[in-house]
Order: C-alpha cells, then sequence, then structure tokens
C-alpha cells in the first residue's frame, strides 16, 4: 500500500476543516446546482459534482495541499468549501473559498481562509498568496479586500476568461 | 488529525499497477487530446486532463477503489489506466480500461483487467463484473471478448448516451 494523500483536519474557532468525504456529496451536489455555484463556472450536474468532490481530495495527493470540507464542530454538516488550490491552468496557488447556502451569514468564509492563509504560509512555508474572482463575484471581493488583500493584474482562464487576481498580505505583514 | 486514503498496488507479468501521480499527467494530457479518447469522454485539454486526474485519484478515497496508473516493469513507463470505476450516473461497479496509443497491441489492457477483476471479487468481495463500452469502440470489445466478457444489454449514460453494457464471468466461472 501507499499513501495517496495526507490530508490533515485544522481546527478553526467555530468550525472544522476536514477532508472531504463521500457523505458531503448531497450537499455539494446541491451547492453545484444552485445559482451559488455561477462564481465558480457552474451549475453542475449530479455526476459532475461527484467528479468535483473526487477531485477536491485528488488535489490533495497531486499537489500536497488542497481545499478541506467546513464542518460544523458538533454535527459534522458540510457547511463549504474552503483551502488552498492550484490547478495546472491557475497563475499560482490560490486560497479558494465556496460556502453552502445553510451557511449563508455567519462569516464561515472569512474565518476558514485565514485558516487556509496561516496553513500556507505557517505550515507549508508559502512566500505569497492570491485569490481570483470572477467578474461580477462582489461577495468574494469584498471578502479578499476584509482579508486585506489588494488587487494585482488580471489573469486570462481559457474557459472562465479575464479573472481579477488579488494578491493577499505576505506572511511578514501577519506576524 | 490526519486523513489517509490508500491505494494498494497490484502487480502482473508485465505491469506494476499503482497511484496515478502528477507525473503521468502530460502523457495521459496527450492521450486526452487525442481521437483514442473519444470513446471515455475526450478530447479534452491538458487542464481538463489535470481536472480528470484528480478525479481518478479521489475515487479510491470516496468509493474505496478506483483505477490504477498502469506502469511497464521492463520500462518504467507509464502506459494507461485500468481498474474499477463507479462515480455518479454508472449503474454498478465498473471495469475500464485506457491504453496510451504506443502501448496497444500487446495485450496489457486484457492483462491489467484481469487483475483489476480479481481484485474486485477476491479483495473486494463482489460477485459481478460490467464493462461500459461505446457501440464503435472496437479495440474494447476485443479486450472484454479475451477477458470473456459478453454483449449483456445497452445502458443510456448522462453524458455518454448509448452505450453497450458488456458482463464478465462472474468469480465462479474463473
Amino acid at each position: 500500500m501507499i499513501g495517496a494523500a495526507d490530508i490533515p483536519t485544522v481546527q478553526t474557532e467555530r468550525f472544522v476543516m476536514r477532508a472531504p468525504q463521500l457523505s458531503d456529496l448531497e450537499a455539494y451536489t446541491a451547492f453545484g446546482s444552485s445559482y451559488r455555484s455561477v462564481g465558480v463556472g457552474g451549475p453542475f450536474t449530479e455526476a459532475q459534482s461527484f467528479q468535483r468532490l473526487a477531485a477536491l481530495i485528488g488535489h490533495w495527493s497531486l499537489r500536497g495541499f488542497g481545499r478541506w470540507m467546513v464542518a460544523d464542530k458538533d454535527t459534522d454538516e458540510p457547511l463549504g468549501v474552503v483551502g488552498l488550490m492550484y490547478p495546472s491552468d491557475w497563475p499560482e496557488p490560490e486560497i479558494a473559498w465556496t460556502v453552502f447556502e445553510c451557511a449563508e451569514g455567519k462569516s464561515v468564509a472569512y474565518e476558514c481562509a485565514l485558516a487556509a492563509r496561516a496553513y500556507g504560509y505557517e505550515t507549508l512555508g508559502m512566500k505569497t498568496l492570491i485569490s481570483c474572482t470572477m467578474e461580477g463575484n462582489t461577495r468574494s471581493e469584498a471578502l479578499a479586500q476584509r482579508m486585506g488583500a489588494t488587487r494585482d493584474a488580471d489573469f486570462t482562464h481559457p474557459d472562465y476568461g479575464v479573472m481579477r487576481v488579488w494578491r493577499h498580505l505576505p506572511p511578514e505583514a501577519l506576524s | 488529525m490526519t486523513v489517509v486514503f490508500q491505494i494498494p498496488e497490484l502487480e502482473t507479468d508485465r505491469l506494476r499497477m499503482r497511484a496515478p501521480t502528477l507525473g503521468d499527467w502530460p502523457a495521459l494530457s496527450d492521450f486526452y487530446a487525442s481521437d483514442r479518447s473519444k470513446f471515455v469522454g475526450g478530447p479534452m485539454t491538458a487542464e481538463q486532463t489535470w481536472r480528470t486526474l484528480a478525479t481518478e485519484t479521489g475515487h479510491w478515497a470516496l468509493r474505496g477503489f478506483g483505477r490504477w496508473a498502469l506502469e511497464e516493469k521492463a520500462t518504467g513507463d507509464y502506459i494507461g489506466n485500468c481498474g474499477l470505476w463507479e462515480p455518479d450516473g454508472f449503474p454498478e461497479m465498473e471495469l475500464g480500461w485506457d491504453l496510451l496509443a504506443n502501448a496497444t497491441g500487446k495485450g496489457y489492457a486484457t492483462e491489467a483487467g484481469a487483475a483489476a477483476r480479481a481484485h474486485a471479487y477476491n479483495t473486494l468481495g463482489r460477485t459481478t463484473l460490467m464493462s461500459m463500452i461505446a457501440p464503435g469502440n472496437a479495440g474494447s470489445k476485443a479486450v472484454a471478448t479475451r477477458l470473456g466478457a459478453a454483449y449483456d444489454k445497452m445502458f443510456t449514460h448522462v453524458t455518454f448516451g448509448e452505450v453497450e453494457v458488456w458482463r464478465h464471468p462472474g468469480p465462479d466461472a474463473l
């Protein structure tokens, strides 16, 4: 046997960030089929959501880091997907966040994006991180700004088109 | 706490069946860019192939089984994928295989398919297995025939459309 991926669990003040698992499929499919996924390339069919959930896990195996399922500390209910993402068509590793409808308005993305940023800098030793937003995704842009990120040069993705790049505060600015 | 998922390694006479890795990406991208992928969801871009590779790996974590990357023992070259696949939208567990262009005609798909089928029956305790094959995919039908499988029925897949279901001999017949 060889280990395909080690996915660490990270605790934030109010949430747990853990490996995505099959029991998250229903919530992830509901998100993918809703208007909420439009800002990340959706909507997606049920079959696509399964593939995307598998790819969330597989990313850890390919890169050694990835995105977590954010879950309620008491009930383990999935609330969203937050973490570090770097597929082949991305300019550099980014902090990405998605919040399911049930968890709206609780600052899930903010709290977990801060944890993901700290994980990237402190655990992985990354020196810089970005977040990309698609035009019109003003809520994600507001979150990037709330984290202290500032606009960098745009990036043109082959499928998603022009994306705004937000450069996060570097590690030295946070210590 | 850390969640670890593992992919068992299998060995046949001429092949090592191992976890897919990022190193397989360039060759897999060539496959998915080519006409050879038209029966298995392609053609697709290298970027889409990257996500497919991540999906292949993550399927192991979600289902407890999946597809292996095939490595030719003599050369160490990555030559294709084969294994057990049951994403959302599949009627049951499927035994599938994809060979890169330079690896065909050597019986590798049959060799790997037999090992993956044995894993399904002997390790996972499954009692039946099928392969879904596009009607025009004569090469895969020849592999299925060599493995002892026979046409069972048609199935309409949400993305691939009409495909043939080929039923493999059960554990008792082997």
